[in-house]
């Protein structure tokens, strides 16, 4: 309630009185619970390599080049690979596969802390392919987490030139449907208080200097999440001779979160990864999970 | 200041519409006769950008733009620079009237020896940064420029771009006196926001000086679209700026469809118009939520950002992006929205319409935020004139522009939108029409849901509609930060050979700088915030 002495020299109005968003209760369970259920038509593409006619239709259509047919030679098989850390979601593929191979799915958690897990290479002709074992964080990080973290996360972030789509969704983040810091997560303004760096963006030649001085800046041991398409890969803008493709190219990455944006709750899977707590369910060749 | 009409039943009061400044409406037959008296002439007609053009030699196209400007009611919309069939360019300014009247295009060729002429910024201020631009990519040189400093100073220093008469350090303005010291902040900044460069001059916590240095996003995105066929080009139109996704890919296809001479389903037109209202929305009252956040009243903005949340659900609904990406095509739709069930999706939105003029009551009778949003960082309608702002900063200056009314496309041609307006260029003057337009847009979105329904997915161009030979086309919509132009040329071969995007916050970044002016520092954050400027569409 406002004070009258210090109002101002207006007639006040009726009180501030309780409203629709005092009463319904807004913030996610995940992750500590379920993942809700997708709203919208699925957007994120699946290959079926038992479906596939080879003939690259998806390949053509894809504009960051995501996908990847190496067609079949004499003796040895065509393999499709399609990667998750270029992929912006546009779903063009899907519109091209003439054999329904390339479905739309809605996975969200695709986090992974190896580069290469987010690349399903598939075999042609032949069902999914073998699983690896799942990689997992290194022993120091790990340790670094759970010992000195105490499973708490001080997180700066850099906009290494992206198009502003991923700092919404990481913005969201802080909103009262997500609530970061419900999780012991929180973002901080100095990269002198940060335990780890999220970068977002294709990481511009004019960011370059200023990405690598944000992560000389942290305390070690620290940790980077690549965040989006561009922070992963450079995503729409790979071709471009201004980027230089993504936070790998210029600092050490240990957490990879695609998307174009990511949804918030694949930023809130990643940070799970990042912590320890979710094993990555992306591993080279298959999808573990729903 | 007057609390907007409640429930939606009475349009919203106008504060401004009274010292606003008056729009004069001129009729087609004598704006063709005011044209014709212009030197550059004789001018054409154009009609696949529906405007008239001039073309003077190089040394009088500064003099032609201006005089356009002075005769006719016309705004500066934007400049840019394109490769002409030869080795040279041609410097192009598009000058924009109210609809019925249309506008001017002033082009020059530029041959590859004498990329130097008389500078229009010199005369009119809204140039500055285009020249700037354009010096920067093509080598133009621009005699008696006010700015002569590279756009993207840092980016163009690294790929060793700089333009010929640019001095190679970039000077900073400073302020000298007792007491006067300099705070230089970015390009990382304490928080999630883009990256770029302020420095201020203060002396105690007043700002005497702001200068704002970009140019840290810059990915040569309009590269990239050269060669490409149109219909592929939507991905970095959607990339320009994230939380614009659907105006840009809108402005685009509307570009290339001009080009083209494509038509667009009726039912297109309503769904490109429920994405836009809905992704305005999102944009306007998360602006809203962020104020209330920078003045520290909590509970204002964590109402503000779930229903920002629910904005970005509902275009998840519809198009399963929370930015609503890949839903527009050229020609119409991608895919059919998923609208159904639409009774559920129309209560949505107006249940979100009316949140917005709710959290608007809520935040005008907190005396805490009113003491920090009255009166702080003004932006006079006399700046906003020279400077030819835009969009919702612009209308809380008293410009009282917007595309959606004045340069009706798509379904907006059938609909009248209310266009609040404000005099007092302050944050709560801003925080106003942030407010009432969001609400506004869930109403007229809410209205377009059972139209949007019925657009079947388009896809493609069909080959038998592709035009054939040299096209060029030029794209109009009102973003949520104002009016978002975009300027598509292919070649005989049906590719791209040009594409020019000018997103609204190119015209308003500059603005800042006098609103901070007025400012003490803690309260720049809150003037920044009330601008809620792109960087990455600045720089692109």
């Amino acid at each position: 309630m406002t004070d009258p002495a210090i109002a101002p020299e207006r007639p006040s109005r009726r009180p501030v009185r309780a409203r629709w968003w005092d009463r319904r209760p807004e913030t996610l369970p995940y992750p500590r619970g379920p993942l809700p259920p997708p709203e919208g038509p699925p957007r994120v593409p699946a290959h079926d390599a038992r479906r596939c006619d080879g003939q690259g239709a998806c390949e053509r259509a894809c504009p960051t080049q995501a996908i990847r047919l190496v067609p079949e030679r004499s003796g040895g098989r065509g393999e499709l690979t399609l990667d998750y850390g270029r992929c912006v979601l546009c779903g063009l593929c899907i519109d091209a596969c003439p054999t329904g191979a390339m479905t739309a799915t809605s996975r969200i958690e695709l986090a992974t802390t190896d580069r290469a897990d987010l690349q399903m290479v598939h075999p042609l002709g032949a069902g999914p392919g073998p699983v690896p074992a799942p990689s997992s964080l290194g022993p120091a990080v790990r340790t670094l987490v759970q010992e000195r973290f105490q499973g708490s996360l001080a997180v700066r972030v850099v906009d290494a030139g992206s198009c502003n789509g991923c700092e919404v969704e990481v913005q969201a983040l802080t909103w009262p449907t997500y609530d970061l810091e419900r999780l012991g997560i929180h973002i901080v303004a100095s990269p002198r208080h940060a335990d780890a760096l999220l970068v977002t963006g294709p990481v511009t030649r004019a960011m370059r200097h200023a990405l690598i001085q944000t992560w000389v800046s942290m305390p070690r041991p620290r940790m980077v999440l690549a965040v989006g398409a561009c922070g992963i890969s450079g995503g729409p803008f790979r071709n471009s001779g201004e980027v230089l493709g993504g936070a790998a190219s210029v600092v050490p990455v240990d957490v990879f979160v695609p998307g174009c944006p990511p949804r918030p709750e694949a930023l809130l899977y990643g940070f799970w990864v990042a912590l320890g707590k979710a094993e990555p369910r992306l591993s080279r060749g298959e999808y573990r999970g729903v | 200041m007057t609390p907007p009409g409640s429930e939606g039943g009475e349009p919203p009061r106008t504060a401004g519409a009274a010292c606003g400044l008056p729009s004069p409406t001129l009729e087609p037959h004598r704006e063709a006769e005011l044209v014709q008296g212009l030197p550059g002439g004789p001018a054409r007609w154009d009609p696949s950008d529906q405007l008239w053009v001039l073309s003077p030699e190089p040394r009088g196209w500064a003099g032609t733009v201006e005089q356009a400007a002075g005769t006719l009611p016309v705004r500066l919309a934007s400049i840019w620079a394109e490769p002409d069939a030869g080795d040279g360019v041609i410097l192009n300014a598009v000058l924009l009237a109210r609809s019925p009247a249309h506008g001017i295009r002033v082009c020059s060729r530029l041959a590859p020896e004498a990329r130097s002429l008389p500078s229009l910024a010199a005369v009119l201020p809204a140039a500055t940064d285009f020249e700037r631009e354009v010096a920067e990519e093509y080598a133009v040189e621009f005699t008696g420029t006010p700015d002569p400093r590279p756009l993207r100073a840092y980016a163009a220093r690294t790929s060793g771009r700089r333009p010929a008469s640019a001095p190679a350090a970039y000077p900073f303005p400073k302020v000298e006196g007792e007491g006067i010291h300099e705070i230089a902040v970015g390009p990382v900044h304490a928080g999630v926001i883009e990256p770029g460069h302020f420095r201020f001059q203060v002396v105690g916590e007043q700002v005497l000086d702001l200068e704002i240095q970009l140019g840290y996003t810059y990915k040569g995105t309009e590269a990239l679209w050269v060669g490409q066929r149109p219909e592929d080009g939507l991905l970095w139109a959607e990339s320009i700026s994230g939380d614009h996704s659907v105006a840009g890919a809108v402005a685009y296809a509307q570009a290339v469809e001009a080009a083209q001479g494509l038509p667009v389903p009726a039912a297109a037109e309503a769904a490109r118009g429920l994405l836009l209202e809905v992704e305005r929305y999102a944009f306007h009252i998360g602006t809203v939520a962020g104020i209330a956040l920078d003045v520290g009243y909590a509970r204002g903005a964590a109402a503000g950002y779930r229903l920002r949340q629910r904005a970005h659900r509902c275009l998840d609904r519809l198009t399963g992006s929370r930015l609503g990406r890949g839903a527009v095509a050229v020609g119409g739709l991608r895919r059919p929205l998923t609208t159904a069930p639409a009774a559920v999706l129309v209560a949505e939105l107006q249940s979100m319409s009316d949140g917005a003029i709710q959290i608007w009551e809520d935040l005008e009778a907190v005396a805490s935020v009113v003491d920090r949003v009255r009166g702080t960082g003004e932006v006079s309608p006399a700046i906003a004139r020279a400077l030819q702002l835009v969009g919702p900063t612009g209308r809380a200056s008293g410009i009282d522009h917007d595309v959606r009314r004045d340069r009706p496309y798509g379904i907006y041609r059938s609909w009248a939108v209310r266009v609040p307006t404000e005099a007092r260029g302050d944050v709560e003057a801003r925080l106003r029409l942030y407010a009432l337009e969001a609400a506004e847009a869930g109403r007229l979105a809410a209205r377009w849901v059972e139209s949007a329904s019925a657009a079947p997915g388009v896809g493609r161009i069909a080959p038998e509609l592709r035009t054939e030979g040299a096209a060029h086309g030029l794209g109009v919509v009102e973003s949520p930060r104002g009016e978002w132009l975009v300027r598509t040329v292919q070649d005989a071969r049906g590719r791209l050979v040009r594409v020019h995007v000018r997103e609204p916050s190119f015209l308003n970044w500059r603005a800042l700088k006098y609103a901070a002016r007025r400012a003490i520092v803690p309260d720049f954050p809150l003037c920044n915030k009330s601008f809620n400027l792109s960087y990455s569409g600045f720089d692109r």
